[in-house]
């Protein structure tokens, strides 16, 4: 899937209208606990009540330039201590409960990357960050996938390049349901326009 | 009815089964036909030597003709089963059993395996007559008997390769010791006027301080060589490999524990009141023993050479237990005296055991896989279950962890070589303590030795299409279960064990060691009731109840949903092959590094061409222990001795001239000699 | 040793109190663009589709369609047609829907 056919999506809208989308959460589509139904909010309880507190994180880098790394080292530094919110990173994903992609998904890493994520015991998380890995930067040919959606089932994408600290923390904190999403009602457009 | 009744049994049992072997022993039907008897004798020199332990009859009995005293040369057999020699009495039993259910299975049928059986059971009566002898000519012509016995046995298959360097190396480091062993008899006999060991024994202290030393020197030397002492070992790396598995497990089980005997022979009853140095010098040589014992060990690829250095290293235990017993005699502590020597001796009944089984699974190992080499196994505990958890209980009991019988005896020597500073004298306390920092070192490697030993081979995943392919059917499972069996219980039932041996050791030493060893409640207390307490019984079941607490839980609380498995967690290295797991040799690469001043590791490396980017075709890698003893203490005196020889080789040169002149020139010098 | 912790108990804590507060670093950050619709004409919206390396803004008719996970905030828009561009300020753009991050912003003078 490339990023044309992305932009093509209609679920472009904002607002909270949409229910859970398709179901595969890997084609781009709206993860089952991004909806509004009873069945997504329990989900999100169940998610937070089991990682809101205690969460470790495993990194893959799938052939990134390290700079989405280093932003992500800097999360375990003093400034903005990832500890002080129950958040440990460990290198081995079968303690792990989230697995943190940055890259591109060269497909060199396709079996380490689909071997890391299924040696990691349920209930886990995926996030992707870095606009490699949200398809941004590198179309898909022969040496890479373009988009870590292409091969693991995203739950949660980060955008930035790099992503600052911040933007992890915010984003590692959606993915346990510590914090709404703010992206829907996102509109930029410069200081109170509308459409 | 006396213990030694039961010993004739015994040695009945193995003449007849000797006779079968010889026989019938080239079937099947014939091999399991020789060891019924075989194992019936077994069973009768464990009744007997257990029933010695406990009983006070110390007669000697001769068999065949009157015995004059002070005659050398008789035609009698002079018996006696000792207390002292029960022990070792029972663990030829127990072994004898175990191999002879295992034996039926392992061997081949064909020519060579009745002869190997009937030879097997020979050595196992010179084995008894040994330890059964009342008499120094019983003893010596048993032992050599023996000896030569255990080189046709480690002779089985002689044309492989290594078999007869093996054979060779047994042969001349046993004659060697049987020269010294037969200088310190001739001394003993010579100065006290007799030949019968129990009335050398009554009249030791007659023979003066410095030939009693020079008889206690030469006979640690001479029995060093079969028991294994440093650096008298080096016969057990080469011939235990290439012996057959239970001719293996008979030398490590037994043979090396009648070396052991003849030193508590020496150190316990023929010259027990020596002053400190004997002592010192004992447990001296046991710490080294042990340590260097169980580094070598670490070294090894082979399992059975593995398992020999093992063997080094604990009966370095032993000797450092008896050694201290020594010291504390001579500093007038008898209670530790009796109860080091105890100790020693509970050792020995646990590492004949263990041994003995795992080297029993060495042999299933060898049948099933084909290879010794732990590098191309992997993976064994799927393909032989039962054999590893026999080969399981064997590790741990070596290890010495709790619950099993090793820990048991470990813990009993260390309070013992802790309880040093009872002697008085510091510099005895710290080189007692300093002895057992040696044992402790020992004990740590010991542990990770045999979690290699036991993981590369059982663990993991299988390295080579051999080892994948290993099936236990057909495998001899009842002679080791036997002995796991008899692990099992000496760790669990050690109050009993102990308090049949303390009345051993009250024979032997005199001093009464019962009711300060168990005051009851199946507890152990190490000769002074101020020092510590273990219950071995209450261990073994704390920990076995304390394993199920775990798993109740598990039960209780285990997710109700569907569980997925996956496999191993690799790296996720893209395919990963078995090859690229632990090795042997780079799981003990850390002490091959911090002990480099004993090995001296010589490390060559070969590429076929230079160019740096790896790619250019096969690495050679080879790395290689020096054998120190061998090569700095041996090789120098077989070239002194080749020199020697080579110097005296023209005397024999073949020239008929020449003799005839030297029987001219020995006459000549006959009658100037009777003329003056 | 005693230097670096009289130095540590002199400066304070530093870490952060963010999610609490917010932190006072963030107004700092590179962000993606927040567009003024006024501004956003056809050639305007050709001229920033132009400038934009990664192609994260694309103009499909009468629609600037803006791939927010595409953004590296480069600032080269912002270069080009500073009149029609600021900086948005949002870094919390985490999103559990990759097709939530694609916004399509109408262009100016387009039918409403």
């Amino acid at each position: 899937m490339s990023r044309e056919d992305l932009t093509m999506t209609p679920n472009g809208n904002v607002g909270p209208a949409g229910g859970p989308g398709p179901a595969s959460s890997a084609e781009g589509g709206r993860t089952p606990a991004s909806g509004t139904g009873d069945v997504a909010r329990e989900l999100r309880q169940r998610i937070a009540g089991q990682f809101g507190r205690s969460l470790h994180i495993r990194t893959l880098d799938t052939g990134s330039c390290a700079v989405c790394e280093q932003e992500i080292r800097l999360l375990a530094a003093p400034h903005y201590d990832l500890h002080r919110l129950g958040f440990f990173f460990t290198p081995a994903p079968r303690h792990a409960d989230l697995l943190l992609v940055t890259g591109p998904m060269i497909r060199a890493m396709d079996v380490a990357a689909r071997k890391t994520y299924e040696a990691m015991p349920g209930p886990k998380v995926v996030v992707a960050t870095g606009a490699c890995a949200l398809g941004g930067i590198y179309p898909e040919d022969p040496f890479v996938h373009g988009d870590a959606g292409k091969v693991l089932p995203v739950d949660v994408w980060i955008p930035g390049c790099p992503p600052s600290p911040l933007a992890l923390l915010h984003g590692l904190l959606v993915a346990v349901g510590r914090l709404a999403e703010k992206t829907p009602g996102l509109t930029f457009l410069a200081d109170g326009e509308t459409r | 009815m006396t213990p030694l009744v039961l010993a004739y049994g015994a040695a009945g049992g193995w003449g007849l089964a000797a006779l079968i072997a010889v026989a019938a022993g080239q079937t099947r039907r014939g091999m399991r036909a020789c060891c019924v008897p075989s194992a019936l004798g077994g069973a009768a020199a464990a009744g007997g030597g257990a029933w010695a332990l406990i009983s006070t009859d110390t007669h000697v009995v001769t068999l065949g003709g009157a015995a004059t005293s002070g005659a050398i040369v008789g035609g009698s057999l002079q018996l006696q089963l000792t207390s002292l020699a029960g022990v070792f009495v029972a663990l030829l039993g127990v072994v004898a059993v175990a191999i002879a259910l295992y034996a039926p299975r392992y061997h081949k049928p064909g020519r060579g395996t009745g002869l190997y059986l009937a030879v097997y059971n020979l050595a196992l009566l010179a084995c008894l007559t040994v330890l059964t002898a009342g008499g120094m000519v019983t003893f010596l012509v048993a032992w050599e008997t023996m000896s030569l016995l255990c080189y046709l046995l480690i002779l089985r298959h002689p044309g492989r390769p290594g078999v007869a360097r093996g054979a060779f190396w047994f042969l001349a480091l046993s004659e060697i010791g049987f020269l010294l062993i037969v200088a310190a008899f001739v001394i003993l006999s010579a100065k006290t006027h007799e030949t019968e060991l129990g009335a050398m024994a009554a009249r030791a202290h007659l023979v003066p301080g410095g030939w009693r030393d020079a008889a206690y020197l030469l006979a640690l030397t001479g029995f060093g060589f079969k028991a294994g002492l440093v650096p008298l070992h080096v016969w057990l790396p080469e011939a235990h490999p290439v012996a057959p598995a239970d001719g293996s497990a008979f030398l490590s089980g037994v043979v090396v524990k009648i070396g052991v005997y003849g030193i508590a022979l020496f150190a316990f009853r023929l010259l027990p009141g020596g002053g400190s140095w004997p002592g010192l010098l004992t447990m001296g040589a046991g710490a080294v023993t042990a340590a260097i014992g169980i580094l070598y060990a670490l070294s090894e690829r082979d399992i059975k050479r593995f398992l020999a250095y093992s063997t080094i290293e604990n009966i370095g235990i032993i000797v450092t237990a008896f050694g201290a017993a020594m010291v504390f005699h001579a500093y007038r502590q008898p209670a530790l005296w009796a109860f080091l020597l105890l100790a020693g001796l509970y050792h020995v009944a646990n590492h004949g055991c263990y041994k003995t089984l795992l080297f029993l699974e060495a042999g299933v190992i060898e049948h099933t896989t084909g290879t010794r080499d732990m590098d191309r196994l992997g993976g064994l505990i799927h393909r032989l279950p039962r054999s590893a958890v026999i080969a399981f209980a064997g590790t741990l009991g070596i290890a010495a962890l709790p619950p099993l019988n090793g820990f048991v005896s470990e813990w009993l020597i260390f309070q013992g070589l802790f309880q040093g500073f009872r002697t008085g004298s510091h510099l005895i306390a710290i080189l007692i303590v300093l002895a057992a920092a040696i044992l402790g070192l020992t004990g740590g490697l010991a542990i990770y030795a045999f979690v290699r030993g036991f993981g590369i081979p059982f663990l993991g995943m299988p390295r080579t299409p051999r080892a994948a392919r290993a099936r236990e059917t057909g495998q001899p499972v009842a002679g080791p279960g036997l002995l796991a069996l008899a692990c099992a219980t000496l760790a669990v039932g050690a109050p009993v064990m102990l308090a049949a041996l303390s009345r051993a050791v009250r024979t032997v030493t005199g001093a009464a060691l019962g009711p300060l060893l168990l005051p009851g409640n199946l507890t152990v207390i190490p000769a002074h009731a101020n020092f510590s307490a273990f219950s071995p019984t209450y261990l073994a079941v704390f920990l076995v109840a304390a394993c199920a607490v775990p798993l109740l839980i598990y039960l209780a609380g285990r997710p109700r949903a569907a569980s997925t498995s996956v496999p191993v967690w690799d790296g996720g290295i893209v395919s990963f092959k078995p090859r690229m797991q632990y090795s042997a040799m780079t799981f003990s690469a850390p002490t091959r590094v911090t002990f480099d001043a004993l090995y001296r590791p010589s490390v060559s490396v070969q590429r076929a061409s230079d160019d740096p980017a790896g790619r250019s075709g096969p690495v050679h890698y080879e790395s290689q222990v020096t054998p120190v003893f061998e090569r700095y203490l041996y090789r120098p005196v077989i070239r002194a001795v080749e020199w020697l020889a080579g110097i005296i080789r023209p005397l024999q040169s073949g020239d008929v001239n020449l003799y005839l002149f030297y029987v001219f020139a020995v006459v000549l010098l006959a009658y100037l000699l009777g003329a003056v | 040793m005693p230097l670096w912790f009289a130095r540590g108990l002199r400066r304070g804590i530093v870490t952060t109190r963010y999610p609490a507060r917010p932190d006072g670093s963030s107004a700092s950050l590179p962000t993606p663009p927040a567009f003024r619709l006024a501004a956003l004409t056809r050639p305007v919206a050709d001229r920033l589709c132009a400038a934009c390396p990664n192609g994260a803004l694309r103009r499909e008719n009468d629609v600037l369609i803006f791939d927010v996970g595409a953004c590296t905030a480069c600032g080269r828009c912002a270069d080009a047609a500073p009149e029609a561009v600021v900086p948005s300020g949002q870094f919390e753009l985490a999103s559990t829907d990759r097709s939530a991050l694609i916004k399509r912003i109408p262009l100016a003078g387009a039918g409403r």
